[in-house]
């Protein structure tokens, strides 16, 4: 097995997990009401099903190591853009999703830049480096985003109607 | 040899969406639970999926295999019932702790020792979700958030994997939710493990019991080999802090499988009402 084919087995299964995480987040989202959060989430899915076609474009006629789940370098957890179920709340507002699709974005950064670093071969140290520039321009975008999105207040979580009433 | 998956995990989710919380670690074991389905190598018709009653027992339905969505705590019952019947399916049941400790816990305890060759899935949270936050045969004795239970339940809880090995089931695993990889491997190793095979996963509510959300600083990697003597495992889990995951007893004990033979016509039945 090539180690080009082994980094873009992870780049492909990187992007796919986090185009599905944010795609069953805004599902998860729009059942609970939370429209704005659940916009937001669909189109960070969608915008990782466009980086998703990319490196699948650039792996192209290369035979693709099948790994299972447990064998990603990520091992046990979720791949570094997924977004941690406990991170999320049905009360979450923008300013939640977007700092969590910056972390997850900062992390594929420096997932990519780290295999440009570390990969004993060109082609991958030249992809990876190539890769982590584009996720720098999706964490400088996101900062955009965050720039234009207030803080929401301390009590955001508080729920008028909580569902732990139970009398 | 490995298994080449045909299916991807996609291919074993349906076209129905979850309503579980967000947040909720059943998210991560249904994606757990695709994965592991995926890399069996079975077809989706091969595989049934059985579960009882409650937010976690809904996980049939989000999944494109067969699905039994059956009555509250009754789903190993249901679970064995179709393993006797189609020794050829691949069957895993599916439920929470209040499903299978509490209203299911006599079917536990008896699947455990019965030993017929099924996984099931407890996905624990120390509470009942689906009817807003109650005590659950799993959640500590001081845990005063609910008002039923206002000074706590006062009794011990059950402690799910000591319970299963006690009761005989051949293979004991826990995982976390967080590590839904690590629960799919889990899984996967139940299923192809002969005999009943009980997997705990550490599965948060993040609704009635926001806590749990700290249970990712909590868990951790068992570093024992998996024991195979029930004395090994008996002794290591004396020292289990109910946050160890991995393969914590793997045993060689014989499933249970009746000798399927016609051993009468349906005339002879016939035979036997008119006499």
């Amino acid at each position: 097995m090539s180690e080009l084919a082994l980094f873009l087995a992870h780049a492909i299964a990187l992007e796919e997990e986090a185009a599905e995480r944010y795609a069953e987040l805004a599902d998860a989202m729009e059942v609970h009401n939370n429209k704005d959060v659940a916009d937001l989430f669909r189109k960070l899915s969608h915008y990782s099903s466009l980086h998703l076609a990319d490196v699948k474009k650039t792996a192209e006629g290369i035979e693709l190591p099948k790994l299972k789940p447990w064998e990603y370098e990520w091992a046990a957890t979720g791949g570094p853009e997924s977004t941690a179920a406990e991170d999320t709340h049905y009360l979450m507002t923008p300013y939640h999703c977007i700092h969590l699709a910056l972390k997850n974005e900062r992390q594929g950064h420096d997932y990519y830049a780290n295999a440009g670093k570390a990969s004993p071969d060109a082609e991958v140290r030249k992809l990876a480096l190539q890769f982590a520039e584009e996720e720098a321009e999706h964490v400088a975008t996101l900062e955009k985003w965050a720039a234009n999105v207030k803080e929401p207040a301390a009590d955001w979580a508080e729920d008028m109607d909580p569902p732990a009433e139970v009398e | 040899m490995t298994v080449q998956p045909n299916l991807t995990a996609q291919d074993f989710k349906s076209d129905i969406k979850p309503i579980w919380c967000p947040g909720c670690g059943d998210y991560a074991v249904l994606a757990a639970v695709t994965k592991a389905l995926a890399e069996t190598g079975r077809k989706r018709e091969d595989i049934a999926f059985i579960s009882g009653i409650g937010c976690s027992s809904r996980i049939p339905a989000y999944t494109n295999v067969y699905g039994f969505h059956g009555v509250h705590g009754r789903a190993l019952a249901i679970a064995a019932g179709v393993k006797l019947a189609r020794p050829d399916l691949t069957v895993v049941a599916a439920g929470g702790d209040g499903d299978g400790f509490s209203i299911g816990g006599n079917h536990f305890m008896h699947a455990c020792r019965r030993n017929v060759d099924m996984t099931y899935i407890i996905m624990d949270n120390e509470v009942y979700g689906m009817t807003k936050g109650q005590a659950s045969p799993t959640t500590a004795s001081d845990w005063c958030n609910s008002k039923l239970t206002p000074h706590g339940t006062g009794i011990s809880p059950v402690e799910p994997v000591r319970l299963a090995l006690a009761a005989g089931a051949n293979f004991i695993a826990r995982g976390f939710a967080g590590n839904p990889n690590e629960v799919a491997r889990l899984i996967v190793e139940g299923i192809n493990h002969p005999g009943f095979s009980f997997i705990q996963v550490l599965s948060p509510c993040v609704t009635y019991r926001p806590e749990q959300r700290e249970w990712k600083q909590a868990v951790h990697a068992s570093d024992a080999t998996p024991a195979q003597l029930i004395a090994e495992a008996m002794h290591q889990l004396a020292a289990d802090d109910g946050f160890t995951t991995g393969v914590l007893f793997a045993g060689n004990r014989q499933p249970f499988m009746p000798e399927r033979k016609i051993t009468a016509t349906f005339a002879d039945f016939e035979r036997k009402f008119e006499s």
